[in-house]
């Protein structure tokens, strides 16, 4: 009971802030009576996804200050296990999604263990390196379909499928994703005044001092990202159920990695609106250039080379993100 | 409670307006709407090219009056049943992505509303391309993936107008067997112990990965010992350790399934380290393209391929060789496999049209299930077109074949593709082993 | 046996070109302690101008190098004073945000510009030709051609910062910076020196590499991650460490001909179904994760 009102309690935040969320949140349960395109919806769609994405990277990338650039590997493992749970023995989405965030949480675990003696450099490459070698043993393993990857049959089930999460639609995508966001948000907005998150904000001034605080260091750490791994890995699910053709490739392939990390940097590490800043920027930037430029003009990576440009200026300007210039400028206001 | 009465009211006076402004249909239908997806940018994009012009030749055919090609839909403007609506091409970049597609693909059929699809070259990607098309009710042709599995899939809204590998490994492998009873036009029976070590590399998407099943499956049927078979990603820079892997098998016979830059690669390769199999035979794609030809010059004198299509063919065709001369005048190439097969793909596009006489989709999915194209209309040198309609490959074209080349250089110092398969109709003498690099 | 040899032969020349990849890699973490993910597209730059330069003016491959070399300086140098100074004021986090979208932005630069085909060159003296050495062993002239120009840019490289002034400033720099300061090196224009150096050695090692891969926008990324493990194993920031840690990792890379060698000496029919070439650059990335995590000080590290 007391987790629910801490996880409904806004009220640390300027009357400001919430008005501006509500607003969003209207606008985005509204979204699709606007007689949009298909595009506008797949877009939002991915929106949501990353945003939630950056929701997770934050737990240990923001609020604990690890730079974590292997996400893409839980991606990997929540949308196979679901993918292959489905084909081979038809369990509905409901059941193997759970089952996949056991199976990323272990795996976290288990190269959680080693990777937090590293810090730094060190540990974001670490991160890479593990993503890598998974989407490699992924290639080659028959029973996930190795590198031709796994279909879900669109003949196989009836649209609409609550219980598998196959829909013809996107309509219904998009709705079961928004719910995912809200929980996401929810869930994070708990977390960050929750005890591991007090200590992990610790962790990230400085270490030593958590240490002789008697914090668990290691543990903590280990335990956040167990949280973070288990948010990407619902989403990875859902993104096998939406995608429905899932291959090492495209599903593990490192550039997800990226652009998760990056996102959730360039909106704000460390707070609970960076992510959802972050991709609501990047998404439909990345959509729209790709469509408008990239497509009709040929010119490919225009698109990546604008979002690369600003995360240049970002890091160079105010590492804090967007969210640390919508912070600076409210300060100055005040002052 | 008041506010949101008002969002409620808002949010359906929107929706009243949007309807109002969806347009109601298309009745006086001037143009077809066909949403073509090809790899235009990375690594295949030289194929790309010429697929796209294969394309929008027999778009161009279609559209205008050209009563000398002995076609049918060469002698009208337009398709005649469809008060001479004419054909327009859609072409989007599919990047080789197999998601990447699929996205498109919802895209030209929720955004654009085309009538139908063509596509995709990638089997990976026609994959999921025929996956989005299925599920929307949306008919796609597809004239150039040959994965087996695309049409073992019980889809409804796919037909492939290729034959796929099965066939074509199964012809490599008569082609071995009546390599040693003698039945090659200029070799002598080959002892069968010479060649009776294969090994293979292929790419390892949905494409290579089956053709290499494949090989596995008929090199146990026909009896030859497979050593080694290798999958490796066509993106990769470089292929040396996959190259020694092969060498050190000491296959008689190499086999390869590659798209064009690895292919090329591949080759490089393989002569920088001076192997020296007696065969050397590639699954089409990489190994017929002018790129290929162009960059490895002399040295892929002896290699074989299986292809649908060779210049050699227009020797036999009439058809073929007006055809090529107005492809040769676009492009300033020979039609080749890919390009024959897109030109036959967008063919067979506008003849089910025709007999549909309609763009409702139950019209084109019955006119496909009962056309029936004589070998004499096409480009290609098959016996025709007509799609399987029951049994376990759904939408399959029962009449195609295939061809296995090999590249000679002729008197004028240039690698001309020879048939060499099937023996009725070869052009040349094979060259037997394969000489070193 | 000839399968053994070749691969331990083509294991030790590919290393030699590899540890001059992590050669600018260490130079720049160990004046600095800023690690560069743009590395790999630096190098990848060098293999498009390599490439291009060769493919302009028609001269040999091999003899594009100081023009690779020269871009690669330039844009270290650039690269320094346009961007990396200002990361330098922000947080750790800050600096691995602007390399990565350094590397971003380089990467699809060259997308848009050169286009994702894969490239490769197809004429000079050396293409395509190769050395029968007996024993099975043949060693590709292109190859040895690198692996022996690697070795020059080693020594120069070690000569430079072991025997001349500003090599001893540029290690005083890395030892300790406000010291050095003191004592009148200046230390801003020695980073910039250090990211020129860093990026003409990757820019020419791209030169070198581009004589026998074939190179696309997207070949950054294993570089830099070969250049990671390289520097990881050979101690951040030493030099020899890098060359001896190049040559052990392009050992790594030929796991699979080994692999090969042990299935047909034996005859293991299990073995030979191992997809193993599958495999040869994640032996890389795991030798990087375990050398981190058990002896993070790499075996001729000396800075922590």
């Amino acid at each position: 009971m007391e987790t629910i009102k801490n996880a409904l309690d806004f009220s640390d935040f300027p009357r400001l802030d919430l008005t501006v969320a509500g607003a969003v949140a209207l606008c985005l349960i509204i979204f699709p009576l606007f007689p949009l395109s298909s595009f506008a919806m797949s877009t939002m769609i991915q929106f949501l996804m990353f945003a939630l994405y950056g929701m997770g990277w934050n737990t240990i990338g923001g609020y604990g200050g690890q730079v974590d650039l292997g996400k893409a590997q839980y991606v990997g493992i929540g949308a196979y296990t679901t993918a292959v749970m489905l084909i081979r023995w038809d369990i509905p989405f409901w059941v193997s999604m759970p089952i996949g965030v056991c199976f990323a949480v272990t795996w976290s675990f288990i190269i959680g263990y080693p990777l937090f003696r590293l810090k730094g450099h060190y540990f974001a490459i670490a991160t890479i390196a593990t993503s890598l070698v998974l989407k490699d043993i992924f290639e080659v393993w028959e029973f996930v379909g190795a590198a031709r990857g796994l279909e879900i049959s669109p003949i196989k089930y009836h649209p609409p499928d609550f219980l598998r999460l196959i829909f013809r639609e996107d309509i219904y995508y998009f709705y079961f994703i928004l719910g995912f966001f809200f929980l996401g948000i929810l869930y994070i907005n708990w977390f960050r005044k929750s005890r591991l998150g007090y200590q992990l904000r610790s962790i990230k001034d400085n270490e030593d001092m958590a240490r002789s605080l008697g914090i668990n260091v290691h543990w903590a750490k280990i335990k956040t990202y167990a949280i973070a791994t288990g948010f990407v890995s619902v989403v990875g699910s859902f993104h096998a159920c939406y995608i429905k053709n899932i291959e090492p490739e495209d599903t593990m392939s490192l550039d997800i990695s990226i652009l998760i990390a990056l996102m959730a940097m360039l909106g704000g590490a460390g707070s609970l609106w960076g992510p959802i800043i972050g991709a609501g920027i990047l998404i439909p930037l990345k959509s729209y250039l790709k469509e408008w430029l990239g497509a009709q003009a040929g010119l490919v990576g225009i698109d990546l080379i604008l979002y690369a440009l600003i995360i240049m200026l970002i890091s160079a300007y105010e590492p804090r993100g967007v969210w640390g210039i919508i912070e600076k400028i409210r300060r100055r206001k005040r002052a | 409670m008041k506010s949101w009465m008002k969002v409620g009211m808002f949010a359906l006076a929107v929706l009243a307006v949007g309807l109002w402004m969806v347009p109601s249909g298309a009745w006086a239908q001037k143009e077809i709407k066909i949403g073509v997806i090809y790899p235009l940018t990375g690594g295949a994009a030289a194929a790309g090219r010429e697929l796209r012009a294969g394309a929008e030749l027999a778009a161009k055919i279609a559209n205008s009056a050209m009563p000398d090609l002995a076609m049918p839909m060469a002698q009208n403007q337009g398709i005649k049943s469809l008060g001479g609506a004419k054909i327009k091409l859609i072409i989007k970049d599919h990047q080789g992505n197999p998601t990447l597609g699929a996205d498109l693909a919802k895209k030209l059929i929720l955004d654009d509303k085309v009538d139908g699809i063509l596509g995709c070259y990638f089997s990976s990607v026609t994959k999921t391309v025929s996956a989005v098309c299925e599920q929307y009710k949306v008919p796609m042709i597809n004239g150039s993936s040959t994965s087996p599995g695309l049409t073992e899939r019980g889809f409804k809204w796919f037909w492939r107008t290729t034959p796929h590998d099965r066939w074509f490994t199964k012809d490599l492998f008569e082609f071995l067997v009546g390599l040693t009873e003698g039945k090659v036009q200029g070799v002598k029976a080959v002892p069968r112990e010479e060649i009776n070590t294969l090994a293979s590399a292929c790419e390892k998407t949905e494409w290579g990965s089956h053709v290499s099943g494949l090989i596995e499956e008929f090199a146990k049927e026909y009896g030859f010992k497979l050593r080694k078979s290798l999958l490796y990603a066509a993106k990769s820079v470089d292929l040396s350790s996959e190259v020694r892997s092969l060498k050190a098998a000491r296959p008689d016979v190499m086999l390869f399934a590659s798209y064009t830059s690895d292919a090329i690669l591949l080759v490089k390769t393989l002569k920088a380290q001076k192997a020296h199999p007696k065969i050397m035979w590639g699954q089409d794609a990489g190994f017929e393209k002018p790129e290929f030809r162009e960059t490895l010059g002399d040295s892929i004198n002896g290699i074989l391929t299986r292809t649908v299509f060779l210049p050699k063919v227009v020797d036999i065709k009439k058809l073929a060789g007006q055809v090529n001369d107005l492809y040769k005048e676009k492009t300033g190439n020979d039609l080749g496999g890919a390009s024959a097969r897109a030109f036959t793909g967008l063919q067979t596009w506008v003849a089910v049209l025709e007999k549909a006489g309609s763009t409702e989709p139950q019209a084109i999915q019955a006119a496909a299930n009962s056309i029936e194209i004589p070998g004499k209309d096409l480009v290609v040198p098959w016996k025709g077109i007509r799609f399987s309609t029951k049994g376990k490959e759904l939408g399959q074209n029962v009449l195609g074949s295939g061809l296995i080349g090999q590249y000679q250089k002729g008197k004028d110092g240039k690698m001309e593709l020879e048939i060499v398969y099937p023996f009725d109709v070869s052009s040349a003498d094979m060259i037997f082993p394969f000489p070193e690099f | 046996m000839d399968i053994l040899v070749s691969s331990l032969f083509a294991g030790l020349l590919i290393g030699m070109v590899l540890a001059l990849v992590a050669l600018g890699l260490t130079i720049i973490f160990g004046v600095m302690d800023i690690v560069n993910f743009a590395h790999g597209e630096f190098l990848m730059i060098g293999m498009y101008t390599g490439l291009l330069t060769a493919q302009a003016t028609g001269v040999d491959p091999l003899f594009t190098l100081p023009v690779a070399g020269a871009v690669g300086f330039a844009l270290g140098i650039i690269c320094y004073y346009g961007f990396i100074k200002f990361v330098m004021r922000g947080p750790m986090v800050a600096q691995l945000l602007g390399t990565f979208g350094l590397m971003l932005f380089l990467r699809n630069l060259a997308l848009l510009i050169f286009g994702s085909e894969d490239r490769s060159l197809h004429h000079g003296v050396l293409v395509g030709k190769s050395f029968e050495l007996g024993m099975g062993i043949i060693i590709p002239a292109t190859k040895l051609a690198a692996a022996g120009l690697s070795v020059a840019a080693f020594v120069a490289v070690w000569l430079l910062m072991n025997r001349t002034k500003v090599g001893k400033a540029l290690t005083a720099t890395a030892l300790n910076p406000q010291g050095a300061r003191y004592m009148g090196i200046p230390t801003e224009r020695m980073n910039a020196l250090a990211w020129g150096i860093g990026g003409g050695s990757a820019t020419i090692a791209g030169a070198l590499i581009v004589n026998f891969w074939s190179v696309n926008p997207f070949v950054g990324l294993l570089f830099t991650m070969i250049a990671f493990a390289i520097v990881a194993l050979g101690g951040f920031g030493s030099v020899p460490g890098a060359f001896f840690a190049g040559l052990v990792v392009g050992l790594i890379t030929e796991i699979p001909g080994f692999w090969d060698f042990m299935s047909y000496t034996f005859e293991f029919e299990w073995m030979m179904d191992v997809p193993m070439t599958s495999f040869k650059y994640m032996w890389v990335y795991v030798a990087y994760f375990v050398i981190m995590v058990f002896r993070p000080r790499g075996l001729f590290g000396w800075k922590q």
